[in-house]
């Protein structure tokens, strides 16, 4: 950085209007510093500093911190950012036992010495001439270009490794609707952009790690550098154009998903503790299994009876909450089954105890198919037993209880029917088909909240024996 | 003379026996206001409700934490500076009301670092019970108690942590002397302890169901043990308001002199930004979680459907604060990343001021970003892609500190102490967390990514990458400053290769069974997915973070009694408790004030000095006056 530096004397150029200042300086250096001074030059304000630094050769520049008739950031400026870099120091007379430095540090003079002595040192050591350090600032730079390529050409290297890496592995279940399709190519795309920002970063790091390493004995700190602004401005930018792009591809990906056909099978879903039912209105099915014929849009309605749920069938890839409280809060969610097969709807939001088994199927069926199901569901077993199985069934009852006697939420029916049973007030009654109308009509017995509304949203089934 | 304190005078015990007094007298109140209505005399959810307070206050009271205050409400005079009582030394002291932030700082981080150690042991248990589909030992009622248990007890660790970080060394970094208002800072520390005896009180009290989000209307109708997980965080919230403002305060008055806001030690930034957002957001948890408690006690039907009120305003309200809450786990320990680095790369920090800003850019985006936990929620459909686009914003602020951090540490010489490691350790996990952000914010995607595992794997990462490594890291590199003593630099090591590739293990496999179908909550799954063997590997990871946790606990402990004795500047820092000031720290800090004449990490220029005492030089107008101008050019370099 300077040039003739280290045996020869040290080039001062001091800028101050007034004299004594100038003066004063001069016979300091010589005093003080002990270190051999030359002062090439005395100017009085920046037109004459920079003819003079053109001319001269100059080494430090030392400007009077108190004289306001010399622009001091102008000052600032031109030496510290302009092409040529140069020492400038900042003296002031009212404050003489320190100095602001070039690059805006203020520093006892004490410190200003072992300032001045450590880059005389740095360049004793490099007392070759100047050709020779030119090749060496060459070399540095090509060597730092060369960490650079190898580093960036390591991060394709990773990146690639990784998406053939995670091609092996399974990452998303069978994509059995159209909703899943635009959904499935976004969900590519970020794996690849994934792959690749992670492949950036930990290759910079790991490249650091291994060859940035500090030597055994090693004392000295690294280069100073504090920063690039064109560089903080390129990594804040380019994620800005990247972050709304994807945004822009997400959203157009959820009109996609969200684009409605004409003339859609509706199906009424509703969600309860802890099962599913669903109501096809226009045939009056109700089922306890959701069957959607092939390529055919479906529309859901949603809604709870009692908290929320969340209908996901991870093969669709869409999801929707349900919410309790009526009309006003029934949500719709289009799906177009595209494989047929057999799925499950599971529930995604915590609704309770038995949430983890709030899981029904949902089956996808070619049409002909679901016409067959559609007219075996609307005639009504006569036998009250067959109708009984077919009402608990439909009715999500047998998810509190069970039918061969092992304990669920409910009790069990098992041999139930003219057992005595203890209710939640302490009485002890037979279970018989008062008690069973009342349990369905206005359910005073259950230990746990929330169930009276639960089983008032019931028609009577009527269980088997 | 030292005089032996006796057991019933530790601050702790005091307070324990306060807190059961204060719960006895709190049932009987509402009993007795019952009978004398006429009322049946026993309402469990009322008397708890009132016995959890009381028991709270009673704590509070009966340790002695607000002495001072009850002194000034009767008129008496109390020091000006508030001092523990000199008798209590080494365990009485950190038992008991200290009012020295070094004090209450290691108070947050032993109490975090408990209480982490708990709800990672309910982790242990339920990650056990998923070791395979099908129930083994844990009836799914436990399930969701030790699953609720885990999440909120965490949460309240990662406050106690981040608490212990900022409370420690933010006025040791700005060259304070204590904070700006100690006894605040007591009261927001012991807080903490009632409001987490309460949590825990819930295991009793018929367990919690709802997860740690607590969305009515399953939380209105969840068992008894609710209602104190609602209070317990309640009183949590009380401590990072009170200690943010705390923060704020101290951070805007009680700079050194020459400490301009550019020349502050980047820690400094990130505890501001995050106490900011602590002193804005908090009310909003206290108050979602207030109106299920009034819902539940006095039939007030605010997110009752069926009483006109909208399970969704919940949802806002209770996001409103707990997405900003992320970053207040993460901004802290991000800036111990920051502040680390420089110190292992012996370089300057890259893009000092642009890294300094980025922290108030994810703190003031992090606001606008609420309802991306609500895209499949049921909310209005036009919100989600402004939402959206607001999420993924968070990506440009956080990138810049990532490529700051690779550039500071590119072409530096960097050694690898275990503070160091775990800082490396903590960018590439809280990267892998950044980068299973965009799906879960990008609507589309986000509607298979919703309540799954993905989603799991995606906070683990964030909060593993953000919070603990970088708070293990913190815990390594200030021990020998808190304790006088050197950690066991061996068995750090062995603490951190256990538990990153562990990490990594148990954060992929949790991304991965989330893509193929399992949702989050759930206490068992269908084999059927086929994900038995992921499952598997993801418990034996849990088991060896959990060890690593163990040799870390250990390592501390013995260490803090019998480690090498170290009083000089371990780490070459530029950083003025290192410069400036012996290990351990004695009261009040810096005997003389001490003044700023440099560039925080200005590691490579001979010569340069960042902090010095400020009596070696004559006064003169310092800080902005010395600049010509902060809007000048910046240097070169």
């Amino acid at each position: 950085m300077f040039r003739n530096f280290g045996r020869s004397p040290v080039r001062v150029l001091i800028a101050s209007n007034h004299a004594l200042f100038r003066h004063g300086l001069v016979s300091l250096f010589k005093k003080r510093l002990g270190v051999r001074v030359e002062i090439v030059g005395e100017v009085t304000n920046l037109e004459s500093a920079v003819a003079a630094l053109e001319e001269r050769n100059v080494d430090l520049v030392i400007v009077d911190y108190d004289d306001e008739q010399l622009n001091r950031e102008d000052f600032l400026a031109h030496f510290v950012s302009g092409g040529g870099q140069k020492r400038v120091i900042l003296l002031s007379l009212s404050n003489p036992e320190s100095a602001m430095l070039y690059d805006r540090r203020e520093v006892p003079l004490s410190q200003l010495e072992a300032w001045f002595e450590g880059w005389r040192e740095s360049d004793t050591q490099s007392t070759s001439p100047s050709v020779e350090r030119a090749g060496e600032k060459i070399q540095t730079r090509s060597n730092r270009m060369k960490h650079l390529i190898v580093a960036s050409i390591l991060v394709i290297v990773l990146t690639v490794l990784i998406v053939l890496g995670a091609g092996q592995v399974r990452l998303l279940p069978v994509a059995a609707s159209a909703q899943a399709q635009p959904i499935d190519s976004l969900f590519r795309l970020m794996f690849l952009a994934i792959a690749f920002l992670f492949s950036l970063i930990v290759v910079f790091m790991l490249y650091s790690i291994v060859v940035f390493r500090r030597r055994k004995g090693d004392e000295t700190d690294a280069r100073h550098i504090e920063g690039n602004n064109t560089l903080e401005v390129t990594w804040t930018a380019i994620p800005l154009v990247v972050v709304l792009g994807l945004s822009f591809l997400g959203a157009q990906s959820l009109a996609q998903v969200e684009r409605p056909d004409p003339k859609p099978l509706e199906v009424d879903v509703i969600g309860l503790q802890w099962t599913w039912r669903f109501e096809y209105p226009r045939y009056g099915i109700v089922s306890n299994e959701l069957v959607l014929p092939v390529n055919k849009q479906a529309i859901l309605y949603l809604s709870s009876q009692d908290v929320i749920h969340s209908f996901w069938v991870p093969e669709f890839r869409v999801k929707q909450d349900l919410l309790p409280g009526g009309e006003e809060f029934v949500r719709t969610l289009r799906i177009t089954p595209t494989q047929i097969g057999s799925y499950k709807v599971r529930c995604a939001e915590l609704c309770g105890i038995r949430h983890a088994y709030m899981e029904s199927p949902v089956i996808v069926v070619s049409q002909a198919d679901f016409d067959v199901w559609v007219a075996q569901q609307t005639g009504e077993p006569t036998d009250p037993v067959e109708r009984g199985r077919k009402w608990a069934n439909q009715y999500g009852c047998l998810s509190c209880h069970s039918l061969d006697g092992s304990k669920l939420v409910g009790p069990t029916w098992l041999g139930l029917f003219g057992s005595e049973v203890k209710l939640a007030d302490g009485r002890t009654v037979i279970a018989d088909e008062v008690l069973y109308y009342r349990v369905n009509s206005q359910s005073r017995c259950c230990h746990c909240r929330g169930l009276p509304e639960h089983h008032a949203g019931f028609v009577r089934p009527r269980p088997e024996r | 003379m030292k005089e032996r304190v006796g057991v019933f005078e530790i601050g702790l015990v005091r307070g324990l026996i306060g807190m059961v007094l204060g719960v006895l007298i709190g049932l009987g109140l509402v009993s007795a206001i019952r009978a004398l209505l006429g009322l049946p005399v026993w309402h469990a959810e009322a008397a708890w409700v009132v016995g959890g307070l009381f028991g709270t206050i009673g704590f509070m009271l009966a340790i002695g934490v607000m002495r001072d205050w009850i002194k000034w409400a009767l008129g008496e005079e109390t020091p000006d500076f508030p001092e523990a009582d000199p008798r209590f030394q080494g365990w009485a002291k950190y038992l008991s009301v200290s009012y020295d932030h070094k004090v209450i700082g290691i108070q947050y981080g032993v109490t975090s670092l408990i209480v982490i150690c708990i709800a990672g042991l309910f982790a242990l248990i339920f990650r056990t019970e998923l070791i395979a589909p099908g129930i083994q030992f844990l009836q799914p009622q436990d399930y969701n108690t030790i699953m609720t248990l885990h999440g909120i007890v965490m949460i309240g660790g990662m406050l106690l942590g981040v608490g212990a970080m900022s409370n420690y060394l933010v006025p040791l970094l700005i060259g304070a002397n204590d904070m700006a208002f100690p006894r605040l800072n007591a009261f927001s520390f012991w807080i903490n302890v009632p409001a987490v005896i309460l949590l825990l009180g819930t295991l009793f009290m018929g367990g919690l169901e709802t997860g740690w989000t607590g969305y009515p209307p399953l939380s209105a109708r969840a068992p008894l043990g609710t209602q104190w997980f609602l209070l317990g965080v309640y009183f949590i919230g009380f401590s990072s308001i009170f200690g943010a403002l705390n923060i704020i305060a101290t951070v805007m008055k009680l700079r050194a002199r020459g400490m301009t806001y550019f020349r502050m030690p980047i820690f400094v930034w990130t505890a501001a930004a995050t106490a900011l957002i602590a002193l804005t957001a908090t009310q909003l948890i206290g108050l979602s979680f207030q109106l299920v408690m009034f819902e539940r006690l006095f039939g007030m039907a605010f997110f009752e459907p069926a009483k006109g009120g909208n399970p969704i305003l919940f949802q806002h309200l209770f996001w409103f604060y707990s997405h900003p809450a992320v970053y207040v786990f993460v901004l802290t320990g991000l800036g111990v990343i920051s502040e680390l680095l420089p110190v292992f790369a012996r370089k300057p920090l890259f893009g000092y001021r642009w890294v300094a800003l980025s922290s108030f850019g994810i703190a003031l985006v992090g606001f606008f970003v609420w309802a991306h936990h609500m895209f499949t929620s049921g909310m209005e459909p036009y919100l989600r892609v402004p939402f959206m686009y607001s999420t993924l914003l968070v990506a440009v602020p956080t990138g810049v500190k990532f490529f700051s951090w690779v550039a500071t540490i590119w072409e530096g010489k960097l050694s690898f102490e275990t503070p160091m490691l775990f800082v490396l350790g903590a960018i590439s996990i809280f990267l892998l967390g950044g980068l299973s952000g965009p799906p879960n914010g990008v609507v589309a995607t986000d509607l298979h990514l919703q309540d799954t595992y993905w989603i799991v794997g995606h906070f683990h990462a964030t909060m593993f990458g953000g919070f603990l490594f970088p708070f293990l890291a913190a815990i390594y590199y200030w021990f020998p400053k808190m304790t006088g003593r050197m950690y066991n630099e061996t068995l750090g090591k062995i603490h951190f290769y256990l538990m990153l590739p562990a990490f990594y293990v148990q954060s992929l496999g949790q991304l991965q069974v989330g893509l193929l179908g399992m949702r989050r909550r759930i206490a068992d799954y269908d084999p059927a997915l086929q994900i038995e063997f992921t499952h598997l590997l993801i418990t034996v990871a849990g088991y060896v973070i959990a060890l690593s946790l163990l040799i870390a606990l250990i390592n501390f402990a013995y260490s803090a009694v019998r480690g090498k004795v170290v009083t000089e500047n371990v780490w070459r820092s530029r950083s003025p408790e290192w410069t400036l000031l012996p290990s351990p720290i004695p009261a009040h800090n810096y005997p003389t004030p001490i003044e700023v004449v440099g560039e925080p990490y200005d590691y490579g220029l001979a010569g340069a000095v960042y902090a010095r005492t400020a009596s070696a030089v004559p006064t003169r107008k310092e800080g902005e006056a010395a600049l010509p101008s902060d809007a000048a050019a910046a240097p070169a370099d």
